[in-house]
């Protein structure tokens, strides 16, 4: 009968912990600071702070923490994420606020049920999210959260967050940085046939449909070519990449593929070059037996400057997270949070700091301050879809530029000559 | 009567649905509480529930092929995905950039949704009688395979993986449950619709497990070549255990997202298909109670294990770190299975008849 | 042609890494008569061990102690988790593998790290030109090589050592064996620890020249269709189950540009459709033993 007392307590404890009765919701009260507020916001201090006599304001992390395919990258970016807002109350916090993004962080599994789950048990505790990782879960929750007004800042580059008032992307997305990728090479090696190698998805679909555009402008071939995540699935991309022989390949995959890619094909005899969007890059693959093959025809293009650049933004990140490996992970999470830095200063200001008030903040934001990690322009989101951000990188990752992980910069924040006219009315994905 | 339950004097009374007095009660009771949880508890507990009776329609689906019929099937995410894309087919928004022909009632894509996914079932179902055992698992987990590339490059349908597609938004004679009204929040709605449509379910596979159909693939499971020299049609009947089995995954498929409003086509995959066999194995094989109770376990069970890291101050929550609280969930979903098969390989019904025998003898049980 | 034979040479050099990850499954199967849905998660583990030990020892030690240590994981798992569950049935056992991988598999994630981990092999990416043009990967022939040697000591040890004929005579029919003085028990664990030593060595070999993600584990997943469709209980089925998997993979990639409605990628899905077709003629495999049906 032992067992059955063990079943009986489970049991128990399962209904403790789930029974969750139907209630009113929480009342509108002033905070310290005068401002209204409503949903994710105490008098009390965050349970971790140090200013005791600040109130705090929740916000709430979902991310790919363990299994999914992007817990490689969701990892330090959440890691940084934290830093960043630690930083944000070391220097005062918002309005007699500190922010808490680590009471409420969540694992998706990169699952939109899981996603979905997680954000239904968070949402009556938080004032909007920190971070919302992945396009098909982020779709999981954004009718409930236009519903409730709640913002999220994205971990991903979709141009379909351009049409998105609730959520505060940052930087080119995947189909400009490969217009731009395309405009930069035809520069460069004047190419004739491009082939746009990607995941499905509106990671790879994406950046393949934006160098689709470019290449059809610029008059060039386009060859379209589609792979699965896993280094034992690439035969077909390489056998694709060398019989057709194109001059420039656009990759979007994860790194470990985009080596398997490149090193299968240089080693069957392809000499084209390789440009490879963001999350395509590790800086472990220059261990890798493809490294030879990546130096010889790998560039990397980049929506913002990488780990070791010189701004004050990146400064204050690498002072934040002291003792990392550095990765661009990082650089993504601490750039992802400016918008929402920026927004909740905005509705601090109005003295507004309901969820309503804060959606409405970050619908009026006309530019954000990245510490020079953006250049000045970025973050228009009253601009809508027109104004989205247009400037990427490219830069050589195989070589060092002087100081510890810096990366040769091949050219600086530009924009190219089809990403400038181009107009965004609905996502690139759905053009390919 | 009254006070010899196990004193049958007819057929009928051996065959009944509910063959106690006590398993009425008990029914009647679960029942009523089921029905007045609406009014309980929140929204998004609700919402969890809602996908638990969908779960378990499709946990009963599988039981009947796998638990009464003997043949287990690995197979069941195919079928779950064909109801899925049959259902968000027929009522998606023809305007939208996926197929979508914006029919909503209820009463035409559910039904429909079943009769896709049955016509599949039965089309597999000569493999089935072909083979045996591990075998006709590893086929049909072939079929996982082959379907989810279908559906990955179906983008027109799914969405593609990554981007996925809405699916149905259910309206029941021109009465719309998808959204809030003066009355019903629409996790209530979508609660008590999947509450009935679970309901109506488990009676429906309670009443073909006693029936003729019932009693040749309980038969199968047992000795299949018995079963066949006694008369039994091994053919026909294997192929009738798949398509009842696909019409309820089918079903559950077209209704399983309805709650959460999105789905990628990469969830139907092996993992789907396991947790379903899952559910049947830990609720208790061959038993409708078991794969409803099952179904609850493996969906509520997620929920419960984010809940432990908070009372376990040590374990790190910061995810760069190893070990740490997100792992730790991922880890304790693994471990509970094994340990809980371990324990109790006739599952949660096991559990129950252990039970319910104490108490029977109470207070002389030992 | 020289494409062709290119694939051909690539597909054997994979095949390879089937045959050994079919066979590791097929003597669980045949001492245990179940699927071990864990053989992905020890694949892994061999992989990452490795890495993290190929900096002290070099590749081939490495790899030794990696296979031999993957194999006192694997054996322990037996003993913890599956051992209870003698006489239950298979499927609650392969449903126990599965709940064992999935608890490997993120501890083994939490190993990889972030960062795209090597196993440090010495052939990398190089290849040996023959004659007429054509280019054979150096690792593919190491692959070959590794496998033959691998198939060469199991047979002998089966066939030529007392332990070897106690597992086959447990195979055949274990109360049998029992009442010969065969500790059955331990042939499990001897099963189990092979295996597991064995997915290690693909693992690895899966991952030269490459690198190590947890993206790894999906290729054990193809050594199902490998097993169903040499046989089950077939070891030189594995072997030839794997190679045919293998070299149809190869040339499907290479080919399928040519088949575009097929979708991009069909290789994948391929060993998939070879088992069907198989089946549908040989409901037992190419080599598995057809079972005896009375009442």
């Amino acid at each position: 009968m032992k067992r059955l007392g063990m079943f009986a307590l489970a049991a128990v404890m399962t209904v403790g912990s789930l029974a969750g009765c139907r209630g009113a919701d929480s009342t509108q009260d002033k905070g310290s600071s005068g401002a209204k507020s409503d949903v994710g916001i105490t008098k009390e201090p965050c349970p971790k702070s140090e200013h005791k006599d600040r109130g705090c304001i929740y916000l709430g992390i979902i991310s790919d923490l363990t299994v999914g395919p992007f817990h490689v990258l969701a990892v330090p970016i959440t890691d940084a994420q934290k830093a960043f807002w630690k930083r944000v109350n070391a220097q005062g916090g918002i309005g007699g606020y500190d922010v808490d993004a680590e009471t409420y962080v969540r694992d998706n599994k990169y699952n939109p049920q899981t996603h979905n789950e997680a954000y239904q048990e968070m949402k009556g505790k938080v004032l909007a999210l920190a971070q919302s990782l992945g396009s098909p879960t982020t779709a999981a929750i954004l009718p409930d959260m236009k519903a409730n007004n709640i913002i999220a800042a994205p971990a991903a580059w979709t141009s379909a967050y351009a049409f998105e008032d609730n959520i505060l992307e940052s930087g080119a997305n995947y189909c400009i940085e490969s217009m731009n990728a395309v405009d930069y090479a035809k520069e460069k090696f004047a190419p004739k046939t491009v082939m746009a190698v990607h995941l499905a998805g509106d990671y790879g679909d994406d950046a393949a449909a934006g160098a689709k555009i470019a290449a059809e402008k610029l008059g060039m071939t386009f060859i379209n070519v589609k792979t699965d995540s896993g280094t034992d699935k690439q035969a077909g991309a390489v056998t694709a990449i060398v019989t057709q022989k194109p001059d420039l390949v656009i990759l979007t995959t994860g790194p470990a593929d985009a080596a398997a890619i490149v090193g299968g094909a240089a080693q069957r005899g392809f000499t084209g070059k390789f440009i490879g969007t963001s999350p395509s890059w590790n800086q472990g693959l220059l261990a890798t037996a493809a490294a030879p093959a990546l130096k010889a025809l790998y560039l990397q293009s980049s929506p913002w400057k990488s780990w070791a650049s010189d701004t004050p933004g990146h400064k204050a990140m690498r002072e934040a997270l002291p003792g990392v490996t550095p990765n661009d992970g990082y650089t993504s999470g601490w750039v992802w949070s400016y918008p929402m830095l920026a927004a909740l200063k905005k509705a601090q200001a109005d003295g507004d700091l309901t969820r309503a008030g804060l959606l409405k903040a970050a619908k009026s934001l006309a530019k954000v301050d990245y510490e020079g990690m953006l250049p000045d322009g970025a973050g228009n989101y009253a601009g809508g879809a027109d104004g989205i951000f247009r400037q990427s990188l490219i830069y050589n990752p195989t070589v060092g530029a002087g100081g510890p992980n810096e990366i040769k910069l091949e050219k600086d924040y530009f924009t190219g000559s089809v990403a400038k006219d181009y107009k965004l009315d609905k996502p690139c994905y759905e053009k390919l | 009567m009254r006070n010899r339950p196990l004193l049958r004097t007819s057929y009928n009374q051996e065959l009944a649905l509910l063959d106690t007095t006590s398993k009425k009660v008990a029914a009647g009771i679960l029942l009523a509480v089921g029905a007045a949880l609406p009014w309980l508890v929140e929204d998004q507990l609700l919402q969890l529930l809602g996908l638990a009776c969908v779960t378990a329609i499709g946990a009963i689906g599988l039981n009947i092929v796998t638990g009464y019929a003997g043949q287990v099937s690995l197979g069941h995410a195919f079928f779950l995905a064909i109801g899925a894309y049959t259902a968000a087919a027929i009522a998606g928004d023809p305007d939208a950039r996926t197929i979508g022909f914006g029919v909503q009632e209820i009463l035409i894509w559910l039904p429909a949704a079943g009769l896709v996914a049955a016509v599949a079932g039965v089309l597999v179902a000569p493999l089935a009688t072909r083979l045996r055992g591990l075998y006709l698992a590893i086929v049909t987990l072939g079929l996982v395979f082959i379907g989810g590339h279908v559906i990955n490059e179906w983008s027109s349908l799914t969405g593609g993986p990554g981007i996925g597609r809405q699916p149905p938004a259910p309206t029941l004679l021109g009465y719309d449950l998808n959204t809030g009204d003066a009355f019903l929040t629409r996790d209530q709605k979508l609660y008590l619709l999947m509450l009935v449509l679970l309901v109506l379910a488990a009676l429906a596979a309670r009443n073909l497990a006693r029936s003729r159909v019932g009693r040749a693939f309980t038969a199968i499971r047992d000795r299949d070549i018995a079963a066949g020299v006694m008369g039994v049609n091994l053919a026909r009947y294997k192929t009738i255990a798949f398509g009842v089995s696909s019409f309820y995954a089918g079903c559950a498929g077209a209704l399983l997202y309805v709650g959460v409003g999105y789905f990628d086509p990469t969830t139907f995959n092996l993992l789907l298909s396991v947790q379903y066999i899952a559910m049947v194995l830990i609720g208790g094989a061959g038993t409708v109670s078991g794969a409803i109770l099952g179904a609850f376990l493996i969906t509520l069970l997620p929920r419960l294990i984010r809940e432990v890291p908070s009372f376990l101050p040590f374990i790190s929550n910061s995810p760069a770190e190893s070990p740490n609280a997100y792992q730790l969930e991922t880890v304790l979903y693994g471990v509970l299975i094994i340990v809980f098969l371990i324990f109790e390989p006739r599952g949660l019904f096991g559990i129950w008849i252990r039970l319910r025998n104490y108490w029977k003898a109470w207070p002389f049980s030992y | 042609m020289k494409d062709f034979l290119e694939s051909v040479l690539r597909g054997i050099g994979t095949g390879s890494v089937y045959a050994l990850l079919g066979l590791g499954f097929v003597i669980i199967y045949k001492a245990t008569r179940v699927i071990s849905f864990a053989q992905p998660a020890f694949m892994l583990a061999g992989a990452v061990l490795v890495t993290y030990l190929v900096g002290p020892l070099g590749f081939f030690l490495a790899l030794a102690a990696a296979a031999v240590l993957t194999g006192g994981i694997a054996l322990g798992v037996e003993r913890l988790a599956v051992r209870p569950m003698i006489g239950r049935p298979v499927f609650t056992v392969a449903i126990i593998t599965l709940g064992i991988d999935i608890a490997v598999r993120v501890v083994v994630n939490g190993a990889i790290g972030l960062d795209v981990r090597q196993v440090g092999d010495p052939w990398g990416l190089k290849v040996w030109k023959l004659p007429g043009g054509v280019q054979v990967e150096q690792r593919h022939v190491a692959m070959v090589l590794t496998t033959a040697v691998l198939i060469a000591l199991l047979f002998l040890f089966f066939r030529y050592t007392r332990t070897g004929l106690a597992m086959r005579a447990a195979s055949y029919d274990q109360e049998a064996a029992l009442a010969q003085g065969v500790s059955v028990g331990s042939v499990f664990a001897l099963s189990w620890a092979l295996a597991g030593a064995l997915a290690a060595v693909a693992g690895t070999f899966a991952a030269v020249g490459g690198s190590v993600s947890e993206s790894l584990w999906l290729i054990a997943l193809t050594a199902l269709p490998v097993i169903i469709l040499g046989g089950l209980d077939s070891l030189p089925g594995a072997v030839i189950g794997g190679l045919a998997v293998g070299t149809v993979q190869e040339l499907t990639a290479t080919y399928q540009g040519s088949v575009p409605w097929l979708g991009g990628n069909i290789s994948v899905v391929t060993p998939y459709v070879v088992m069907f077709l198989v089946l549908l003629v040989r409901p037992y495999g190419l080599f598995g033993t057809r079972e005896v049906e009375r009442v």
